[in-house]
């Protein structure tokens, strides 16, 4: 076998085997596109009906949305995509690898914001802060170590925190069978207002300031390192395309991931074939879910460590919503959900200057609930793509009988 | 006059032509069956024919008229009707509701039931198919499931009738009532279409006899002029061996006991009733008995997926009544399942993929958390040529491949499994004569290599051929014990049956 040839491993790193062929469907890659197609199709006839110009509330959500290079405010607005989108794509893995394995993780919500309250934690607790603190000052020209060191132990405690949180509804299902969207739905609840509630206006609030102001702040060394000055762009995208990466590595690299899609792929007929080879499902969905609320709460660990510095007292629910949105419309696969992420991120950068032009933000949620609808109705959509292709095949090779007609 | 008439039809799926040129015509009121091993293309034919597929080319012609079908309605609308071999009734609704779901007779906009039931029950007597109109149709049997599908397509009109390998589901006395049904609708003037791989079956029923092999129309034959004999030939290219030979093997250890093993279902209901037996290296032990007398509850035990309420079971003399599936496995046990679909295979993985579930995490198909897919893909491609798996593709799915093909792939997996006891549950179930050929040499293999194999089928020549012993089970119980050389098919039947139980206590 030519293993040592470079071409074909670089094609084998993307999926594609050493017999240059790549077995995906290839409506995985046009559903997606036809459906966010569709969508922006609609977006411009509901803009049109509201007595608005499509074409200038298009030009603005896009030219602003950082994905077109150019403009005075493009970097800025190209740093505020990249952040957002790092969000949306931690979500959005969660739920997507939670998919490959049959499961329904609408928990993403809850597992982003116990990531989140986790890193304040250990971003401020003085044990840690004080120990890294003094790290830095000790290594001088070399304190990037120490912030290197106090990111990653606060990202890694809020992801083990959110992967247990979620494990919690992978356990009630495994061993009590509590319906996973169920579990993960009321955990959403509890977490949040636990959060809300509780720890971001009591214990973790320091006690001289009022009842609004959120948390501690977290130490400098917590913080996630900025790599586009003068934007405040930091190193979350990086880390939520490695992430990318490992997901990917995991499903498709590992044992784990072979099991977990055998798993998903017989999930609605009862997953027999799988244990009948003698797979433990149980523990495989625990390990899912524990992976699957380990991402959302990277995701968490962000907004944190990279944007807000404390558990601020404004924040909405949504991240983990969005993450349903861009696993569907990335078809759970991790590029594609990448890619979807950023095409979120770019709707809702660009939504801002739309709006400063006195077109209400809502239009870009629109375009972006269409997408995910039509993605939702993809088995409509495949249908009709088939057909479409049927009728094209036989069109260019029509009977001999219609030929001679024409 | 001709009924159907199929000329030229092909139809070309990505890198197969599944029907190559077929032409045929069916008079009214005739029998005709197709038959053809798995994957021959008698499926496709017949979705062609009730409009699920478009051929890519060729003409269909309905009472002598050409006709364009293009959807199940359009063959409906041309009278004609498809049974299915899996009903696709829905459990919780009353045999009358099942047959009129869909053309529902009504009273303004709400659904006129009481009509409904008189409907069908007319429409029971006149074609004198008995059923309860009112009963659910989850409740009845399968033979009486496939009955009402008949009443439904009868409802809507049809006059062309396609059975898609209807016996495959049915115990010996429903084939014969089948066929006792079919024989009156023939006399009503319908005309039927039978699909079928059983020979036997087909030289009862059928008036002519169209035989496929890949894709291709071998002939038509009268049943009048031919014979099994000639039909397997046809089918399969060559001289099918449907005897089994007699291996002789020195019995060793006892492989898997169990005793007084009780055995819940899924509702609670104790289905195995306290049974007791062994199975020795280099044996075959034949569990007998008509579906539904406690097989499925059996096997789930042996293999892990339910644990037996009492009595025990040993594997190599080890104690196995509380374990897991996976420990099952390590200490040797193998399970060729007849439920491929759920069971068996994972349809969208490829060949290489599920050419190794069960043994993917030991060397070399994963060194640590990693799969070596390159050496997961040698080890397909040498099983694919070992087994014949066809085509053989190992990126194809398991699901693109035909029932037979998907059962070497099981066998193929699970006899490369360290093992030395085999559980064979209906190996050859919806197979064809190749197949099943195929299924009995890897068997008797296995019996010479010295494996302990407890085959558990409801085809009695299947049991008589390969069985060392054979236990006859009767509602969770053995009833009887015998070898093959001493009891007939008859006797069996009539064991299966639960007639003559006293003869369990001269054994």
């Amino acid at each position: 076998m030519s293993e040592s040839n470079f071409t074909t491993k670089f094609l084998k790193a993307f999926g594609i085997d050493n017999k240059g062929r790549n077995r995906r469907d290839p409506l995985n890659i046009w559903v997606p596109l036809i459906s966010v197609g569709l969508a922006l199709i609609v977006g411009m006839i509901v803009i049109a009906a509201s007595g608005r110009n499509p074409f200038r509330a298009y030009a603005l959500l896009f030219g602003d949305s950082g994905l077109i290079p150019g403009g005075a405010a493009w970097r800025r607005e190209f740093a505020e995509l990249l952040i957002k989108s790092a969000m949306y794509i931690a979500t959005g893995l969660s739920v997507a690898l939670a998919f490959k394995g049959g499961l329904f993780n609408i928990g993403a919500e809850g597992q982003f914001w116990v990531g989140a309250i986790v890193a304040t934690f250990f971003g401020y607790w003085a044990p840690v802060a004080h120990t890294f603190g003094a790290m830095y000052v000790a290594l001088g020209s070399f304190g990037w170590i120490a912030q290197l060191l106090h990111g990653a132990i606060c990202i890694i405690m809020g992801m083990l925190a959110g992967g247990a949180w979620a494990a919690v509804a992978g356990y009630l299902y495994v061993k009590r069978g509590v319906n996973i969207v169920i579990g993960t739905i009321m955990l959403n609840w509890i977490a949040w207002f636990l959060i809300t509630s509780w720890l971001a206006i009591g214990p973790m609030t320091p006690p001289s300031q009022t009842f609004t102001s959120g948390t501690f702040y977290v130490a400098d060394t917590a913080k996630l390192l900025r790599i586009m000055m003068p934007t405040r762009l930091n190193t979350s995208i990086l880390l939520v395309l490695l992430a990318a990466y490992a997901t990917w590595f995991l499903l498709y690299k590992t044992t784990v991931g072979y099991e977990i899609r055998a798993i998903g792929y017989t999930a609605n007929i009862g997953m027999e074939a799988p244990r009948a080879q003698g797979i433990n499902i149980g523990r495989r969905i625990l390990q899912l879910m524990f992976f699957s609320g380990a991402l959302a709460a990277l995701g968490g660990s962000f907004f944190i460590l990279g944007l807000q510095y404390q558990f601020p007292n404004t924040a909405t629910m949504g991240y983990g919503w969005t993450g349903i949105g861009v696993a569907l419309i990335g078809q759970s696969e991790p590029l594609g959900v990448v890619l979807a992420g950023l095409f979120i991120g770019a709707l809702r950068t660009g939504a801002t200057s739309m709006q400063i032009a006195n077109i209400p933000k809502t239009f870009s949620n629109i375009i972006e609930g269409m997408a995910v609808g039509f993605i939702a109705l993809q088995v409509a959509v495949r249908y009709y793509l088939v057909k479409i292709l049927q009728r094209r095949r036989t069109r260019t090779d029509p009977p001999a009988d219609q030929e001679a007609i024409a | 006059m001709k009924a159907l008439e199929v000329r030229s039809i092909s139809k070309m799926f990505p890198g197969n032509l599944a029907n190559d040129n077929i032409s045929f015509s069916v008079e009214k009121g005739e029998i005709f069956a197709i038959v053809g091993e798995n994957g021959a293309g008698k499926s496709t034919l017949m979705n062609i024919i009730y409009g699920i597929y478009t051929p890519s080319g060729g003409d269909l012609l309905v009472n002598e008229n050409e006709v364009k079908i293009r959807s199940v309605e359009d063959a409906i609308k041309l009278r004609m009707g498809m049974v299915h071999q899996e009903f696709m009734l829905i459990p919780r609704f009353t045999v009358t509701q099942n047959i009129v779901i869909g053309d529902e007779p009504h009273k303004g906009i709400f659904f006129d039931y009481g009509r409904a039931v008189r409907e069908v029950r007319e429409l029971s007597e006149r074609v004198s198919l008995t059923v309860d109109a009112t009963a659910l149709a989850g409740d009845l049997p399968v033979g009486v499931q496939q009955r009402v599908e008949i009443l439904k397509v009868l409802r809507r009109g049809a006059e062309i009738l396609i059975f898609d390998e209807p016996t495959a589901v049915l115990t010996p006395e429903e084939t014969v009532e089948l066929f006792v049904t079919m024989r009156k609708l023939q006399t009503e003037g319908k005309t039927i279409l039978f699909i079928s791989h059983k020979l036997k079956e087909v030289m009862e029923i059928a008036d002519r006899i169209a035989v496929l092999r890949r894709g291709k129309l071998q002939g038509i034959v009268n049943k009048k002029d031919t014979t099994e004999e000639e039909l397997a030939r046809m089918m399969v290219g060559r001289n099918v061996v449907l005897e089994i030979p007699k291996v002789d093997v020195e019995v060793g250890p006892v492989a898997f006991a169990c005793h007084d093993l009780h055995v819940r279902n899924k509702r609670g209901y104790e289905a195995v009733k306290g049974m007791s037996f062994d199975v020795h290296g280099g044996e075959v032990v034949g569990i007998a008995g008509v579906q539904g007398n406690g097989q499925d509850e059996l096997v789930n035990a042996m293999i892990g997926f339910s644990h037996p309420v009492s009595g025990s079971m040993e594997l190599n003399g080890k104690n196995m009544r509380m374990v897991t599936t996976a420990q099952l496995r390590k200490e040797g046990m193998s399970y060729i399942t007849e439920d491929r679909a759920r069971r068996g295979l994972v349809m969208p993985y490829t060949i290489r993929e599920n050419a190794v579930m069960g043994q993917h995490l030991a060397r070399p198909f994963s060194k640590g958390i990693r799969m070596d897919y390159d050496k997961v893909g040698e080890f397909a491609e040498g099983k694919v040529k070992e087994y014949d798996i066809r085509p053989g593709d190992v990126y194809d799915t398991a699901g693109s491949l035909s029932g037979g093909n998907q059962q070497k792939l099981i066998l193929a997996r699970e006899l490369s499994l360290p093992h030395n006891f085999l559980i064979a549950s209906q190996p050859t179930r919806g197979l064809d004569v190749g197949a099943t050929e195929f299924v009995y040499r890897k068997l008797l293999e296995e019996k010479k290599a010295g494996k302990a194999i407890l085959l558990i089928s409801l085809e009695l020549s299947e049991i008589l051929g390969l069985s060392d012993r054979i236990l006859v089970m009767f509602e969770g119980r053995i009833v009887g014990e015998t070898t093959p050389d001493k009891t007939t098919e008859e006797a069996l039947g009539l064991l299966m049956l639960g007639v003559g139980n006293d003869k369990k206590v001269q054994s």
